[in-house]
């Protein structure tokens, strides 16, 4: 949610300054969370989700002069879908479910569990693979550090570095597929 | 089309529209003013003691204008997508206080044999009438407004764009306006105001839709 308004923010400004692929960034990564957001409460009528989505992005890019930087981004766009989704209600003729008007989090955080059920996923993976390995994989691979400062940090020679990160991948691959399976 | 064709044309597109809320504001308010005044002197005329009233007639004027102003933030707050009214609402309500403290305060100090009637008037209060009758014009000078701003919650809105047209309304009505006393004033300018904002929570849920 706090990830998700820094990124979404700062693409806007970026956007109302005129910056084109800041702007179709920001629309694609709204239509990303709206599409999320919209299909379970469309289950009828799928077909009606994708044209609201998109009378949506409309409504977002036509009056996006309405945002002010003090305010949260996601709150704004949550108002703005909420809004055209009781009018789509409306104009179909019927009530449908009450939404809260203040949850914006409902559209800004399905999307982020999977990252984190993602993370802890793989946290419980690693955990199952040998020390040394293990530790060589979080530093190369997940924290980015160098194959020689890696060496000197576990205390041990760079082509050990090596060979246990690729050890290591390998036997995670396995355990994944045998996750998926 | 499908969305990412969507979204490809629409960035592509020009710079986003400006509102002008301010200087949209300020003509909705003022002429919206004028022509409650043109309607006042057209079918009611100044009250005909204007020169020595003068005084009466501007604090009139003055808590209406106040009773606007007061609701205003609210209003823009409200207008535009996703914000909260927060502390626009508690100065209503201190507003509210205030007139009922102004109330009880100039009642207290009146003769008691006439102070039911300093409060009613002595007749029907026309103002609860009037007052909506001659906000109409603001109302849809602001709703012209408002509705460019993409409001979400609208029966709110309305609420809040009725009570402040009501206090223009007010405004061109105190030069009209043959009671002085301001208990009757208070109260009755605000009951005005607060019906204005009930039939802006009425009609906003419809006409403010965008």
């Amino acid at each position: 949610m706090i990830e998700a308004e820094a990124e979404l923010k700062a693409l806007m400004l970026r956007g109302l300054g005129g910056d084109a692929g800041a702007h179709k960034a920001f629309l694609t990564a709204v239509s990303g969370k709206l599409r999320a957001f919209l299909r379970p409460r469309l289950r009828t009528a799928p077909e009606d989700a994708e044209d609201l989505l998109q009378e949506v992005l409309i409504a977002i890019h036509t009056r996006r002069d309405t945002y002010d930087a003090s305010y949260p981004v996601t709150a704004w766009i949550y108002a703005i879908a909420r809004y055209r989704l009781i009018d789509h209600w409306r104009r179909r003729g019927r009530r449908g479910e009450h939404i809260p008007v203040e949850d914006a989090h409902e559209l800004f955080t399905a999307a982020e569990d999977e990252a984190a059920d993602a993370k802890r996923d793989v946290k419980k993976l690693l955990d199952r693979l040998p020390q040394k390995q293990r530790d060589c994989i979080i530093r190369v691979k997940l924290e980015g550090m160098s194959v020689s400062d890696t060496a000197r940090c576990l205390a041990i020679t760079e082509s050990d570095v090596k060979i246990s990160t690729h050890r290591g991948m390998k036997t995670l691959m396995r355990l994944m597929g045998e996750a998926e399976a | 089309m499908k969305t990412d064709d969507l979204i490809e044309a629409l960035a592509r597109g020009s710079e986003a529209p400006k509102a002008l809320v301010w200087p949209r504001l300020a003509f909705a308010l003022i002429v919206g003013l004028l022509i409650a005044v043109g309607l006042v002197l057209t079918f009611f005329g100044m009250r005909p003691d204007i020169g020595a009233a003068r005084m009466m007639v501007l604090m009139k004027a003055g808590f209406a204008a106040l009773g606007a102003g007061v609701v205003l933030p609210l209003l823009l707050q409200l207008a535009k997508p996703g914000r909260g009214p927060g502390w626009r609402i508690a100065a209503i309500g201190g507003f509210a206080l205030l007139c009922v403290g102004a109330v009880a305060v100039a009642l207290m100090g009146g003769d008691p044999s006439t102070r039911f009637e300093a409060w009613t008037g002595g007749a029907f209060p026309w103002c609860i009438v009037l007052i909506p009758l001659l906000a109409t014009p603001t109302a849809a000078l602001l709703g012209w407004l408002v509705r460019d701003l993409a409001p979400t919650r609208l029966a709110m809105t309305g609420a809040a764009l009725g009570a402040v047209s009501g206090g223009v309304g007010a405004m061109a009505y105190a030069m009209y306006c043959p009671t002085d006393s301001a208990a009757f004033v208070v109260t009755w300018y605000a009951v005005a105001i607060a019906l204005c904002a009930v039939i802006g929570a009425v009609a906003g849920s419809r006409l403010l839709r965008w």
